[in-house]
């Protein structure tokens, strides 16, 4: 399949599982979005262990500019009051809408599931048509030992309760998926 | 504390409670409903055969290697850094959880949903023991308040109404909640089971998946807390059956592929973890997860080596034979079940949880074959059925009246044809048309929801040298099994066969010797009777002597096509079982495949609309599902579809006998489809078929005709 067909599948299977999908420029826009977000929902915080480095002082800028608390790490101590979740994703299965995400580490993990709203980004190349496609990446990261690789499909649902389609039941409310373009970085 | 009864009498008290259960009615109806479409949906693209082939063989070559597996899961695994344990009993398994819990001083526990867990009982034990335990997974937390045990395998508390639920949380809550508002619930339990993640030392998992070529466990859940449950707590215990081991992430994708799709219909589950080893945990010593891994054995070593159940332990835990089977839409996982339910907790049930709580349940099963046609690792649940009923009729001996008479009486031909004869005789005085005036007075009152047919004056075994018109120099022999119905109470369809096949040269014979095909005797758990019947079936007729074994019977038919199994090892009449296997036809077939019927051969069209009703043995047993619809069409027939033309009419041989309330609600739910779209007629292609939905059309006063589908294309014929 081609690249585009596989990033359209994507988004239209992430989207059928209540996520929202949009096109991100670079890992800049991705930031002022997340923020913008966070803002927009009465948030203020926003927790993103895996930024780090320079990127990282760029997000802090974003994130002060907008009056919010930036998280990078130990989010155990901040478990109750995380608004948004910021992280990457390793890869994207366009057959089922799924995001693929390395979280050996703990606070990936819980960037990833103790916020409000959680927003990840992909690499447009990194959409792999279906499962069997990447299966060679998949069992190298479950090898790497401790290894905690989450597939993740749409935000927390439940229909336990007379069947009827409920989201937020444990994990993220909202899941915003933002891809980013071949010549973004 | 789960309670099955483990007699008939008292099960069927349940039942009847169920049937009235207005709102379990309508709720699994619903369910059942939707079903099929999202199943479709999700599958669309797929070769859903091809992949429970696939699995079916994965598994039956993974099965028997089950220990190398786990030698192997095991080293990878710890060196990973998690310990792995194996217990051979439930019990064991839940002393082996206790006691890391009290090595490692803990004190609250967390849980995401396991039906390992539910067959160990592990709550009951951990709580006696003193921790305290919560579920998480909503619907699991639910029942664990109300102290239940899950309803179906995927969701457990669809038994449940929002008023219940309602109600249940106000007590939680102490504030009152809005039955209508169960978003507002939701985040009651979101609220209340934050509060618990955080707050405890332990999380207990279940697993999909033991991956032996890394030592990964993977996780299928929709609401997230199984990730919770492995991440907050500083110890993680994953309770695992062996039957969960598989050799390679290949093996668990292709699982993975069919498990959300059968379940619920969803591409895929929300979150789906794969976790190796001791993860990162900061709340633990050295920031390293204390991680176990519990492998349970309970039976399943044992299993894996049994001829006939290691089929079983194929089973992917996705619940899709509960979501199909008709019982189940009508009682409910409460009353289809015990801990496992549906059709494979019909089976695991005397294994895992014993014969006394099995002994009931298992009778109620149509082998309407709804279960199996869905089933992902392709489990031939309706057999596994009748063999652990079987079994039990075995073990507890002396059999039941109705047993023994069925053997004495079909072991010997002459006998039983003497005494269908006599019978016919004897109700004389009781017959009113067609039909039997009093039910016979074995019966009760709960039989009465159809009329039963009067055994016909003549047989068709009497009438056939006088109406068979023996054609010379035929283009095609054909034997024509009749089968105890239409032999003995509607010979008229054996007429109609032959006037539908005028004019194109066939030349049918009924074989005398020929008996009941022996499915009764299989349905009632006598299998040595089935086997000799089927012998003297295959002596009278011999498949190498015809073009075509016809039989006007579904069921009939799907048995005979099981000959081959059933007598796989007798030497010499084996091959010939295989021979009829591949010469039995029904009549549709015969006439759309073999003689090509011509719709020039039909009178124009006239009459009101026709219904049909595919009998499970056809569609299911047979996989014949177009010809139908395509002889009638041909023949000038306006055909109408109606709702559920698949669903079984609840005749299910002696099952309408031994479970009337049941077979009642069924026939009646058909029925009421059937005057929903108007039309006059009704047809079908199996005898017992007419015979249940004939006797219920009579008893209800309705005014649609039933016949056999070869009566009204013999009517057709110019
Ligand atoms: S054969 Fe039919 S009645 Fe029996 S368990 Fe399967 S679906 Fe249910
Ligand atoms: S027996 Fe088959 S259909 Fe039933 S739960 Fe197991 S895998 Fe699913």
């Amino acid at each position: 399949m081609a690249k585009e067909d596989s990033t359209a599948q994507f988004a239209e299977r992430a989207r059928s599982v209540q996520t929202v999908v949009a096109e991100a420029k670079d890992l800049a826009a991705v930031f002022e979005y997340a923020a913008d977000i966070t803002v927009k929902q009465g948030g203020d915080t926003l927790a993103a262990p895996g930024i780090q480095g320079k990127e990282r002082d760029r997000l802090l800028e974003v994130c002060r500019a907008k009056g919010i608390e930036l998280i990078c790490g130990e989010l155990r101590e901040t478990a109750g009051r995380i608004s948004t979740g910021l992280t990457g994703a390793d890869w994207g299965i366009a057959q089922t809408g799924t995001l693929v995400m390395d979280s050996k580490s703990e606070d990936i993990r819980l960037a990833s599931m103790l916020c409000e709203t959680h927003v990840a980004f992909i690499k447009k190349s990194r959409i792999a048509p279906d499962a069997g496609t990447i299966e060679k990446e998949l069992s190298k990261m479950m090898k790497a030992s401790h290894g905690y690789l989450a597939f993740i499909s749409g935000a927390s649902r439940t229909a336990d309760i007379e069947r009827v389609l409920t989201i937020g039941v444990h994990g993220p409310r909202e899941l915003h998926v933002l891809i980013i373009g071949e010549d973004g970085q | 504390m789960i309670k099955t009864p483990g007699d008939v009498k008292t099960y069927k008290l349940d039942l009847k409670r169920a049937l009235a259960n207005k709102f379990l009615g309508a709720t699994l109806d619903a369910f059942a409903s939707a079903y099929p479409q999202s199943r479709a949906n999700a599958f669309s693209g797929i070769d859903f055969d091809c992949l429970a082939a696939e699995i079916a063989r994965g598994k039956d070559d993974s099965i028997p290697k089950i220990e190398e597996m786990l030698e192997e899961f095991t080293a990878r695994a710890k060196e990973a850094g998690a310990v792995v344990h194996f217990a051979r009993t439930a019990f064991e398994a839940n002393s082996i959880i206790a006691s890391i819990a009290e090595e490692n001083g803990v004190k609250r526990i967390v849980k995401s949903k396991s039906m390992t867990a539910e067959e160990t009982f592990l709550n009951a034990h951990l709580e006696r023991a003193g921790y305290v335990v919560s579920e998480t997974d909503l619907g699991e937390w639910i029942i664990q308040l109300r102290g239940e045990g899950p309803s179906h395998m995927v969701m457990p508390a669809i038994h449940l109404s929002r008023r219940d639920v309602a109600e249940l949380f106000t007590k939680v809550t102490g504030q009152e909640m809005d039955p209508d508002d169960i978003g507002a619930m939701v985040e009651v339990a979101r609220n209340e089971l934050r509060r618990k993640f955080l707050e405890a030392d332990m999380g207990i998992s279940g697993a999909n998946f033991a991956i032996a070529q890394n030592g990964a466990i993977g996780l299928v859940t929709n609401e997230g807390n199984g990730r919770l449950v492995t991440t907050l707590p500083r110890v993680h215990v994953a309770l695992v059956g062996v039957d969960k081991l598989v050799p390679d992430v290949t093996s668990a994708m292709r699982i993975l592929s069919a498990l959300p799709r059968n379940a619920t219909g969803q591409l895929i589950s929300n979150y789906v973890t794969w976790i190796t080893g001791s993860v990162e945990c900061k709340s633990a010593p050295g920031s390293r997860k204390i991680m176990h891994i519990v492998f349970l054995d309970n039976g399943r070593l044992a299993l894996a080596k049994d001829p006939i159940f290691s089929q079983a332990l194929r089973c992917i835990r996705c619940g899709g034979c509960a979501n199909v089977c008709p019982i189940y839409k009508l009682v409910g996982g409460h009353n289809y079940g015990h801990v496992y339910i549906g059709a494979i907790g019909l089976i695991l049930t005397y294994f895992y949880h014993g014969r006394e709580n099995a002994r009931a349940i298992v009778k109620n099963c149509l082998n309407c074959r709804a279960c199996k046609s869905v089933c992902p690792a392709g489990i031939d649940l309706p057999r596994l059925i009748k063999e652990v009923h079987r079994a039990i009729l075995e073990v507890e001996g002396p059999k039941p009246l109705k047993n023994v008479l069925l053997k004495r009486t079909l072991e010997n031909r002459r006998l039983f044809h003497f005494l269908l004869r006599s019978g016919s005789l004897a109700q004389a005085p009781v017959v009113e048309g067609r039909f039997l005036r009093h039910l016979p007075l074995f019966f009760t009152e709960e039989h009465r929801f159809r009329r039963l047919p009067a055994l016909a004056k003549v047989p068709l075994r009497d009438q056939w040298e006088k109406i068979n018109p023996r054609i010379e120099n035929p283009r095609l022999r054909v034997a024509l099994f009749g089968g105890c119905l239409t032999d003995f109470v509607y010979p008229e369809q054996g007429q109609a066969l032959l006037d539908a096949c005028r004019g194109y040269d066939v030349r049918f014979e009924y074989p005398m010797e020929q008996s009941c095909c022996g499915l009764p005797a299989l349905m009632a758990g006598e299998k040595e009777t089935a086997r000799l019947v089927a012998i003297q079936n295959l002596k009278a007729v011999d498949p190498a002597q015809f073009d075509y074994v016809i039989t006007l019977c579904a069921s009939c038919g799907s048995h005979l096509k099981d000959y081959a199994d059933l007598l796989a090892d007798e030497p010499l009449l084996g091959v010939k079982a295989a021979q009829l296997q591949d010469k039995v036809i029904d009549f549709s077939s015969f006439m759309t495949k073999v003689l090509r019927v011509d719709p020039g051969e039909f009178r124009s069209a006239g009459g009101g609309k026709t219904a049909y009703h595919a009998p499970c043995h056809l569609c299911r047993g047979q996989g014949v599902t177009k010809e139908p619809r395509e002889l009638l069409s041909l023949a000038g027939v306006e055909y109408v579809r109606t709702k559920e033309e698949e669903v079984c009419c609840g005749f299910g041989g002696s099952f309408s006998l031994d479970f009337p309330e049941i077979s009642a609600e069924l026939l009646k739910r058909k029925l009421d489809n059937v005057a929903d779209c108007g039309a006059t007629a009704l047809v079908t292609d199996c005898p017992g078929c007419v015979l249940q939905l004939k006797g219920g059309m009579e008893q209800r006063g309705g005014k649609v005709e039933v016949k056999h589908i070869a009566e009204m294309i013999a009517e057709r014929r110019k």
